[in-house]
């Protein structure tokens, strides 16, 4: 005999507002219906109404996590329009935020996993460690949740203290490599927890078009970084961490390692940072009449914007935002099919959803 | 491109690749995304989203179709007339899309033939097209 078990919109099981609805049989997991819209605000409705400056603004706020992500789509699709290209030194700014913001992210990510999986002493060295990024953050940008350092045509800030960013970059390598791989990767109640749990195998990742860690926890190999590069990524060395299990440590292994090679990136555009301006000549930005699309690797995975502009008035005539999460939520279901109900909180969590992202 | 220069053909469309702003783009109101939706997948292409937006000049929609090819972006766009706001459903071809087809029956009030929708964004009860609300209405 089935039954259902409702879990959210507000359930300590979920750190955010949406709704799994179980039908279990026994302990075992048959089937899950999601429901989403808790937080949907109609930001893109509202970014119609806003003229081209308060709407980089507004996209900030879709998500508190990747904030610098969204502002850095639309600048980026809004420069396509004006064809404008930003000065050598913003793009490589660019590249830093956006990689420190990965690290925030996926840090944040570890410490929530760890914190499923009952350890707390890995919730709380994340979280240190989390600190530490969010402070290499504060100290570019002044803010440690949105960072307002995008513009059309450049950044709003210089990089004043490369070596200061270096030395996050360092004490991160070392802790992620000395304690948070070792223990995701060998630990066993963490193995327990995560080996052969919420698999999404490749063929259902490419049917569900899933996109970031989740795609390549599941052996596809796509990274908007490499196979579209944009900013200053086309002069980085970095690898695409992939792996074939498509269970949960599949994707804590795949954030884990995207982890260093984030510093890899940093290490590399730090120490490289071209000398120069880091915003273009003009203040006042005209958008012609068309329509430009930009796609970002957040940390959740491939973000979509697509811009339009009617060459006449200062506000857009539509935003269009396709978030990772929005893509990655279906397949969900997929993964809760056949589970043990008491691991439904760490496969819901283990493709990193940002229910903000999604309802927008 | 040499790749993708057979679309439109296959297709039966006269358009050809438009290459700017992020995007290939293949314009026709002849699309018939059902076809499209099945060569893009025989062609291994990754389905992205539908961008839908309405068209200030008379009040029909246009809809961009985005798949993704190696890392190329490729979108097909098609408009639909105000009192004809109806295409075919490709979620049952492609799942990636069933979202996105809710998503924008919701917002926009398009009909994706051959489907039912379940509340997605707006809850039971509210009707469809919350992004065609004018302030002055």
């Amino acid at each position: 005999m089935s039954y259902r078990i409702p879990i959210g919109p507000y359930h300590p099981a979920l750190e955010e507002p949406y709704k799994l609805d179980l039908v279990c049989e026994g302990e075992t997991v048959r089937d899950a219906e999601l429901k989403i819209g808790f937080n949907f605000r109609g930001i893109e409705y509202l970014a119609e109404r806003r003229n081209y400056v308060q709407v980089i603004a507004l996209m900030e706020r879709v998500c508190g996590i990747c904030s610098n992500v969204h502002t850095l789509s639309i600048c980026q699709a809004l420069e396509r329009l004006a064809e404008i290209a930003p000065p050598p030194r913003a793009l490589y700014i660019r590249v830093i935020m956006a990689e420190l913001e990965r690290l925030h992210s996926h840090v944040l990510w570890a410490g929530i996993a760890g914190k499923i999986m009952g350890f707390k002493t890995m919730f709380m060295t994340c979280f240190l460690l989390r600190e530490k990024v969010m402070d290499a953050l504060e100290i570019i940008s002044g803010n440690r949740v949105n960072y307002a350092m995008n513009r059309v045509g450049g950044v709003n800030r210089d990089i004043a203290d490369p070596d200061g960013v270096l030395a996050v970059v360092d004490c991160l390598e070392h802790e992620v490599t000395r304690v948070i791989i070792p223990i995701f990767t060998s630990n066993r109640t963490a193995l327990e927890r995560c080996v052969g749990v919420g698999v999404l195998t490749t063929e259902q990742a490419k049917v569900y078009a899933v996109v970031g860690p989740t795609a390549r926890a599941s052996g596809v190999p796509q990274d908007i970084r490499r196979a579209a590069p944009y900013a200053a990524y086309a002069e980085m060395e970095f690898n695409v961490p992939v792996e074939s299990a498509g269970d949960v440590r599949a994707r804590l292994v795949v954030r884990a390692l995207e982890i260093l090679e984030s510093c890899r990136i940093l290490r590399q555009a730090l120490k490289k940072l071209p000398t120069g301006d880091f915003w273009g000549p003009t203040e006042e930005v005209e958008v012609p009449a068309g329509t430009a699309i930009s796609r970002i690797e957040g940390p959740r995975g491939e973000v979509l914007y697509s811009v339009t502009s009617d060459g006449e008035n200062d506000t857009p005539q539509r935003v269009k935002v396709r978030t990772p999460t929005y893509a990655n939520m279906p397949s969900v279901r997929l993964m809760l099919r056949g589970a043990r109900l008491a691991d439904a909180p760490l496969i819901q969590a283990s493709f990193d959803p940002c229910y903000s992202c999604t309802d927008r | 491109m040499s790749d993708i220069a057979t679309i439109p053909g296959e297709l039966g469309v006269s358009g050809t690749w438009v290459k700017r702003t992020g995007s290939q783009w293949l314009s026709s109101d002849s699309i018939d995304v059902r076809r499209m939706a099945s060569l893009m997948l025989e062609r291994d292409a990754r389905f992205v989203t539908i961008t839908a937006m309405e068209l200030p000049d008379n009040g029909g929609i246009r809809l961009d179709y985005h798949w993704d090819v190696g890392g190329e972006l490729l979108t097909f766009t098609l408009s639909l007339k105000s009192d004809e706001k109806r295409t075919p459903s490709i979620h049952d071809l492609c799942p990636a899309a069933d979202w996105i087809e809710r998503e924008i029956h919701e917002y926009f009030a398009v009909d994706f033939a051959g489907r039912e929708y379940e509340p997605l964004l707006l809850r039971t009860g509210d009707v469809a097209g919350v992004n065609l609300h004018k302030e002055d209405e």
